[in-house]
């Protein structure tokens, strides 16, 4: 049975859809990210399991109780907010143990505890700092610190990392990764960027316009996205609109030239118009190997990366992306040159029926 | 496969040299400070030509008599003379009163308006209302409760009509300590409301949030952050309702005449010419006020500091 659990959650204000029948299943211990676009509902799915939105639909279950209409303060959540949130007329220590205090925990005991959870976040020696005297990361781990303190069952994050500069934003989601792996914690972690949730999460939830589009593991959400939505939203996608040639053989025609796809194309017929995506990173030149597609076209730009570097091939009508390793000793095209890229059938993906 | 506590030392490391970066301190622009403190001279040259000449007049005045010789007299008389005491004390009780109070329900009334999930149309309204209400003073706001509540006024006029009670036989009147109060709450009130709600809508709904998810209620809340939080405000807002109720004049002389005994209104008596006449009495008891304010003002910059220790 599952930790937490989401049922059929639906959240509507007035006539706006936040939420709609969401349902989600999380196991212990387990960092489930909720990942979309600003507005797709994912922070209104967090405050209702918090507790600080009441669901129009649906029940939140944590550890085999309903908690569906339980005040945020009798719920065992802890939660870390996107602009920290932390009191500002509190030391760090006295924010730390603010719960505990308001649990009426002894003296001796809430010092013991904000010391623990002090070393947890490698704080040792802030006690008597006051927010204002922190950095941004600082601030947020003593946010997540305070949110720990009280042994939560379920720890939420929403947007933790958003108001913080990209150097320390990096460095803090491994943090917060390697805190949440040694406590075993169940969390859920709301983010707008994909390189974040595929980054720290056991699994991702894409969502879009309040509803769920996928669920999976980082790798099949990059790899396999099975909605248009998921593949535009993660990552970067050469997305073309190609025409259905032959069914069992997995053939496809866009702009003329002729690919080959490993998805299966059953149920659809010979001439039916259905949208293919390319990763760019799986696309090379075809003077490095030749694969079972072979893509003509000509060098429209070339971009440095640093790690990598990105050009631009135009294929008739479509600009396509390609990422190679930065090689400095390797012969790029020039702009203007013609070129032949080429990638496997596995890597021309199937992603919707356009008529 | 990094072990788990090999990835916390790794990634600490980098998460400290990446706010190491985050920390450091922009150096000022020294060149341009000039400009800064030009800015600043027209209201140097006002303090000092408004604020700091006249009280240093005031404090030399304060030493002289009606000839211009120096005596003690003056001074000696805030300490001895009953009426001069009496002024004081009434002058204080009336500042205290209208800036506890003023302060009080100004507080509620805008948390009512901020906080109490009112139509925004009535909060527009209701800070409209307080801009102008709390530069209303004077001798048109005397005139108004003089005109409505006074022994001719109208609403005494319409109890007397209508319920047949004689509010004057019954003992009551605004013509004292109590009427002059609810006078100078009218600017009291608003001006609490006005100082009030910014520092209200500057209170963070997520420290709201993260009480509650800490296992807080909504009195945790207000006693362990909202209060401390807005303290240094209120403490402020107070100190100026007190520092406007014990500076004005022109209400209570319109509102009362001399019936109550306020030390401006006994300035204004030294130094207007009539019976009273001693320029240097008045300077003195302005000197008096001058000290009072002062002290109070020291009193509030070391409640502030305690009560906002936070901030520094």
């Amino acid at each position: 049975m599952a930790f937490l659990e989401i049922r059929n959650l639906s959240k509507y204000f007035g006539k706006t859809v936040a939420v709609k029948d969401f349902s989600l299943e999380i196991e212990k211990g387990e960092l489930v990210s909720l990942l979309g676009p600003s507005g797709c509902g994912k922070t209104t799915t967090l405050r209702v399991v918090a507790g600080f939105e009441v669901p129009s639909e649906g029940q939140v279950i944590i550890d085999g109780k309903d908690m569906t209409f339980t005040p945020p303060n009798q719920r065992p959540v802890g939660m870390v907010f996107q602009a920290y949130a932390l009191f500002p007329n509190m030391t760090v220590a006295g924010n730390i143990g603010f719960g505990l205090k308001i649990a009426k925990k002894s003296k001796e005991e809430i010092e013991q505890r904000v010391r623990e959870m002090l070393e947890l976040i490698h704080m040792s020696g802030f006690e008597n700092r006051y927010p204002h005297q922190l950095s941004g990361g600082q601030q947020q781990r003593v946010a997540l610190a305070r949110a720990l303190a009280l042994r939560p069952q379920v720890l939420l994050l929403d947007e933790p990392l958003s108001a913080l500069d990209a150097k320390i934003r990096v460095a803090l989601r491994a943090e917060i990764r390697s805190i949440q792996q040694e406590l075993g914690i169940t969390t859920v972690y709301v983010t707008h960027d994909q390189e974040e949730a595929l980054s720290i999460s056991d699994r991702v939830v894409v969502m879009n316009n309040g509803r769920i589009e996928q669920v999976g593991t980082p790798f099949q959400i990059y790899n396999f996205p099975q909605t248009e939505f998921v593949a535009q939203f993660v990552g970067t996608l050469n997305a073309v609109i190609a025409e259905v040639m032959d069914v069992k053989e997995g053939v496809l025609r866009f702009d003329g030239q002729q690919v080959y796809t490993a998805d299966k194309l059953e149920g659809f017929r010979s001439g039916d118009r259905i949208m293919i995506a390319i990763r760019p990173e799986r696309l090379s030149f075809a003077n490095e190997g030749r694969k079972a597609n072979i893509l003509k076209g000509t060098v429209k730009n070339i971009t440095f990366l640093g790690s990598i570097v990105r050009i631009q091939v135009k294929l008739g009508e479509n600009i396509f992306f390609m990422d190679t390793f930065n090689n400095p000793y390797l012969a790029l095209p020039r702009v203007g040159d013609l070129t032949e890229i080429t990638c496997s059938k596995e890597a021309v993906l199937v992603l919707q029926r356009r008529s | 496969m990094e072990s788990k506590s090999g990835v916390g030392v790794k990634t600490l490391q980098d998460t400290r040299q990446a706010e190491k970066g985050a920390l450091e301190v922009r150096p000022s622009r020294a060149g341009s400070d000039w400009i800064a403190w030009l800015g600043l001279l027209p209201f140097f040259l006002f303090a000092v030509m408004f604020l700091f000449l006249p009280s240093l007049s005031i404090f030399v005045r304060s030493f002289q008599d009606r000839g211009g010789n120096f005596t003690f007299e003056n001074i000696i008389a805030l300490f001895t003379v009953k009426d001069i005491i009496n002024a004081y004390r009434m002058s204080l009780t009336i500042s205290l009163i209208t800036a506890v109070g003023g302060g009080i329900f100004g507080f509620l009334l805008a948390y009512a308006v901020i906080m109490g999930g009112l139509p925004r149309v009535l909060r527009s309204f209701l800070l409209t209302f307080s801009g102008v209400a709390s530069n209303f003073a004077g001798v048109p706001l005397a005139f108004a409760f003089v005109a409505t509540m006074g022994n001719a006024g109208l609403v005494t006029r319409l109890i007397e009509q209508i319920f047949n009670i004689n509010t004057r036989e019954m003992g009551f009147s605004i013509y004292n300590i109590y009427g002059l109060s609810i006078v100078y709450m009218y600017f009291q009130f608003p001006l609490m409301v006005l100082i009030m709600a910014p520092a209200l809508d500057g209170l963070r709904r997520e420290w709201r949030e993260a009480c509650e998810n800490l296992g807080g209620t909504e009195i945790h809340y207000w006693r362990y952050i909202a209060l401390p939080i807005l303290l240094p405000t209120i403490l402020g807002a107070m100190i100026l309702l007190f520092g406007n109720a014990f500076g004005a004049y022109a209400t209570a002389y319109a509102f009362s005449g001399s019936f109550i005994n306020l030390v401006t209104i006994l300035i204004g008596a030294q130094i207007q010419g009539d019976v009273l006449y001693n320029p240097g009495l008045g300077n003195a008891l302005a000197l008096g006020m001058i000290v009072i304010m002062s002290l109070t003002m020291v009193g509030y910059v070391s409640l502030q500091r305690r009560a906002s220790r936070w901030l520094r």
